[in-house]
């Protein structure tokens, strides 16, 4: 029935109607034994429900306003600026510090401490006492204490060439080049932003139950790093006007919205995901709860607006892949793999559109096709970009995305019965040869430098007696073969039998019964392993986020953007649509 | 100094680490901790006083000594409950099947306080439990509803022989149930005094909004504590980090 969707692959055959059509009742939701490989999740992209897009829709559709009280900077761009947030439900103040940074100590590890702005997002206005307080304590980051009216703590470090030639171009009284721009991305990068409580900062409860204006998970994280986007053009343009007075232009809103934040991410959010399941899981569910809805709404056919808001979108990523610059030969050959993939997709909707639109169940044959014949990543850009065309189903699912993280034994389940929720639920940790060297070839510890996760190899590196207990599929190995052990010696006997023999079980007894309740649990994968690839651990994480433009550094590092495209503040109020994902250069009318 | 409750937390955590507590139990140990101070019980001082035995000693958990269908007990062996309240909550609780309750006691065991934790939590999953014990010279007795997620604290003049290390928990489906099957294990003295929990929600509350005050004595104790999980830095060990 379904013509060749791919110029040399084979077909999308109309056997998989059937088939489709017999599985899909209700919700499909894709099983945990796909969803939770860790290639797979390291392979997602930012979807409507990514934190970044969330809180744009919000902003945008609350009109918050945002005016600078204080904007003292000096000819340098070095001084305070204070933003007054007046969003829907409170009032907050954005506190900024710009420092003269030597070259030499512009750094962006986490073990750095120095940096080219300091920033804390506060409750509340900021008088004159608590502005010294953070004067004092800000610029400092980890070396400092925040209080409880502090929400997040942040900092970034200024990409200097672009930075520069931004600044040098708009003096002269010139737009800059966009291909310029694109090559980087964004003006500064942020290298942190703490909330959670760190450092004596609010506590996320609290954030949570007084702050309905950033009451979902990293919304006040997220928009610390959006007001930074908006400080890198605001001290642009002025210190453009600063030094060209009578010949400096502003930079064009285009630009400006083209312009992101650069980030760079590395272990330090690995054990996050692995420390929070049940959040993780949570995450998870939502996006996949939305894809599925997305496939249900194709039930009838799909409209033919619908049909070419796919095939813009999928001309628009094959144009953002094309524009990312990584020197990663993975990232590099998989950008060039999904490209090519997404062009047959757009012939084949070019072509089938008329039969596509009576199918039922189109979506399903997609999915099943790309799942069979497409790399893991264009799936998973395909399941976003469906997820897309569905806003007003898709978009509640954002309230639904925190988690309360809380692991506990169910002391009177049997110990029989916990053996065979294991051998259900955490198969995948039970088929792990743990007696190959490389299976136990690595393990993850806390350096003393600021207690930076770092991943170091069995019996080379120092600290394995510290080890960090993130290895879940191995510890879910041992505990199942003591079970077993306990179960043929005491057979009868409950967990809570089982922990006081075996007490230094408890914590992955709560965990496997904890998980065991929900849809998706653990990440399936051995994360000790000689080749572990953390990478897509981060990539997981920070695609919930709402990044774009992942340019992998090394298996434990990554560079990304994040708000590129996003609406700016003048935005605001305005009915603009929320289609900023996949961000591609603009086209000025001068250019 | 102040601290936020996710920070000491962490901090909790990974000193308990230090001091060889396993996953598991230094999760609980620093939810009890977290909990008897940001519900004014003096979290601190309490851990004050445990640590001069955590430190001195490997971490050591309760043994099972007795037991039939509804009944237990544990010898603690010395060690505090934040190392073996947990395993006595769940063992109580594993015992009660639908329309009868259990008890269990718990002997030659330390800070016995922090007990009320592990019974908030294991309230909300639907179990209720009474727990008491002698301090000093009165008795505390703690009660909390299944379902409820705050206890209600209260000392009474002793009646009868307690042994002063012990601990005896009782948990059923409900309060009334239990009351009416240990009615006379249940008697106490004259009351003393009642902590209800609505103070608690307003200590609570407080540490919320504020921030939890800490000695920095204490914090640096702890920060001593977490630096024995760390690992020494080294240009290698950086390698193995990432970043630029």
């Amino acid at each position: 029935m379904h013509k060749d969707p791919h110029s040399t692959n084979a077909s999308l055959d109309s056997s998989l109607d059937s088939s489709v059509e017999t599985t899909v009742r209700l919700l499909p939701l894709r099983p945990a034994s796909q969803v939770m490989q860790l290639e797979r999740l390291g392979s997602f992209h930012q979807s409507r429900l990514s934190f970044m897009r969330t809180l744009v829709r919000r902003m945008v559709a609350e009109n918050w306003q945002i005016t600078s009280p204080i904007f003292d900077l000096d000819d340098e761009g070095y001084g305070t600026v204070v933003y007054q947030v007046e969003a829907k439900f409170g009032t907050f103040s954005y506190v900024l510090f710009s420092h003269y940074l030597d070259p030499e100590n512009r750094n962006d590890r986490v073990i750095a401490n120095q940096w080219d702005l300091t920033m804390a997002l506060c409750e509340g206005t900021v008088d004159a006492e608590q502005l010294e307080f953070l004067r004092t304590n800000v610029p400092k980051q980890e070396a400092g204490r925040m209080d409880s009216r502090v929400l997040v703590l942040s900092r970034a470090n200024r990409s200097v060439r672009t930075f520069e030639y931004v600044v040098n171009e708009l003096t002269l009284g010139r737009q800059p080049n966009v291909d310029v721009i694109a090559e980087v991305g964004y003006l500064y990068r942020t290298t942190a932003a703490y909330g959670s409580g760190k450092l004596g900062m609010a506590d996320w409860e609290k954030v949570r139950t007084k702050h309905r204006d950033f009451a979902r998970p990293f919304a006040a994280e997220m928009f610390t790093c959006y007001m930074l986007r908006h400080f890198s053009m605001q001290q642009a343009d002025f210190l453009a006007a600063q030094r060209g007075p009578t010949t400096a232009v502003k930079l064009h809103p285009e630009l400006k919205r083209y312009l992101g934040i650069g980030n760079s991410t590395g272990l330090g959010m690995a054990p996050f995901l692995i420390n929070h399941p049940l959040l993780i899981n949570q995450w998870i569910e939502m996006r996949e709860t939305a894809l599925a809805t997305a496939v249900v709404a194709s039930e009838v056919g799909v409209d033919k607006e619908t049909m070419a808001r796919l095939d813009m979108a999928t001309e628009r990523v094959i144009q953002h892949l094309g524009e990312i610059i990584t020197a990663d030969e993975r990232q590099k050959n998989s950008n060039v793999v999904v490209r090519e993939e997404l062009q047959a997709l757009h012939l084949w909707l070019q072509q089938q559109a008329a039969d596509l639109a009576i199918t039922h169940y189109v979506w399903a044959d997609l999915i099943q096709y790309a799942e069979q014949h497409w790399h893991v990543e264009t799936q998973e850009v395909i399941n976003t970009m469906l997820i897309e065309l569905y806003p007003d189903l898709v978009d509640g699912l954002e309230e639904q995305m925190g988690a309360e993280e809380s692991q506990q034994v169910t002391p009177e389940m049997s110990v029989s019965e916990l053996l065979e929720i294991i051998e259900d639920k955490y198969d995948w940790a039970l088929a792990i040869d743990f007696s190959k060297h490389e299976s136990m070839g690595a393990f993850w510890y806390r350096s003393e430098e600021k207690m930076e996760p770092r991943l170091g190899q069995t019996n080379i590196d120092m600290g394995m007696e510290k080890e960090m207990p993130l290895g879940i599929g191995r510890l879910v190995r041992e505990c199942y073969d003591c079970l077993r052990d306990y179960n043929s010696t005491s057979p009868s006997q409950n967990v809570a039998h089982f922990i006081l023999k075996n007490p230094t079980f408890s914590g992955i007894v709560a965990r496997m019964q904890t998980m065991a309740q929900s849809r998706y649990g653990d990440i399936r994968e051995n994360l000790v392993h000689s080749d572990v690839l953390p990478i897509y651990l981060l990539r997981c994480k920070l695609s919930f986020f709402g990044v774009s433009k992942f340019d992998p550094r090394s298996r434990l590092w990554v560079r990304n953007t994040m708000f590129q495209g996003a609406p700016l503040i003048s935005d605001f109020g305005c009915a603009i649509a929320d289609d900023w994902q996949f961000p591609i250069k603009p086209v000025l009318p001068t250019q | 100094m102040k601290v936020s409750k996710n920070e000491l937390m962490a901090s909790l955590k990974k000193a308990f680490e230090g001091l060889g507590f396993r996953p598991g139990d230094y999760q609980d140990a620093a939810d009890m901790v977290v909990w008897l101070e940001t519900h004014g019980f003096d979290g601190f001082e309490r851990l004050r006083a445990a640590l001069t035995y955590l430190n001195a000693t490997k971490p050591i958990h309760a043994e099972l000594v007795q037991e039939d269908a509804h009944n237990a007990v544990l010898d603690g062996r010395g060690t505090s409950i934040l190392l073996c309240g947990s395993e006595a909550v769940d063992l109580v609780r594993s015992q009660v099947m639908l329309g009868s309750c259990a008890a269990l006691e718990l002997f030659d065991c330390y800070n016995r306080t922090f007990i009320l934790q592990r019974l908030v939590k294991a309230a909300q999953r639907n179990y209720a439990f009474i727990a008491y014990w002698r301090q000093l010279d009165y008795c505390v007795k703690v009660s909390i509803e299944a379902g409820a997620t705050l206890p209600e604290y209260q000392t009474f003049t002793i009646t009868e022989v307690l042994e002063p290390q012990s601990l005896r928990i009782f948990c059923g489906n409900n309060l009334e149930s239990i009351e009416k099957q240990y009615a006379l294990q249940l008697q106490f003295g004259t009351l003393l005094e009642t902590y209800t929990g609505e103070e608690m929600m307003v200590c609570y509350q407080d540490s919320l909004e504020g921030g939890i005050e800490i000695d920095e004595a204490l914090w640096r104790t702890l920060d001593d504590l977490v630096a024995r999980v760390l690992v020494q830095s080294t240009d290698r060990s950086r390698a193995g980090a990432g970043g630029s």
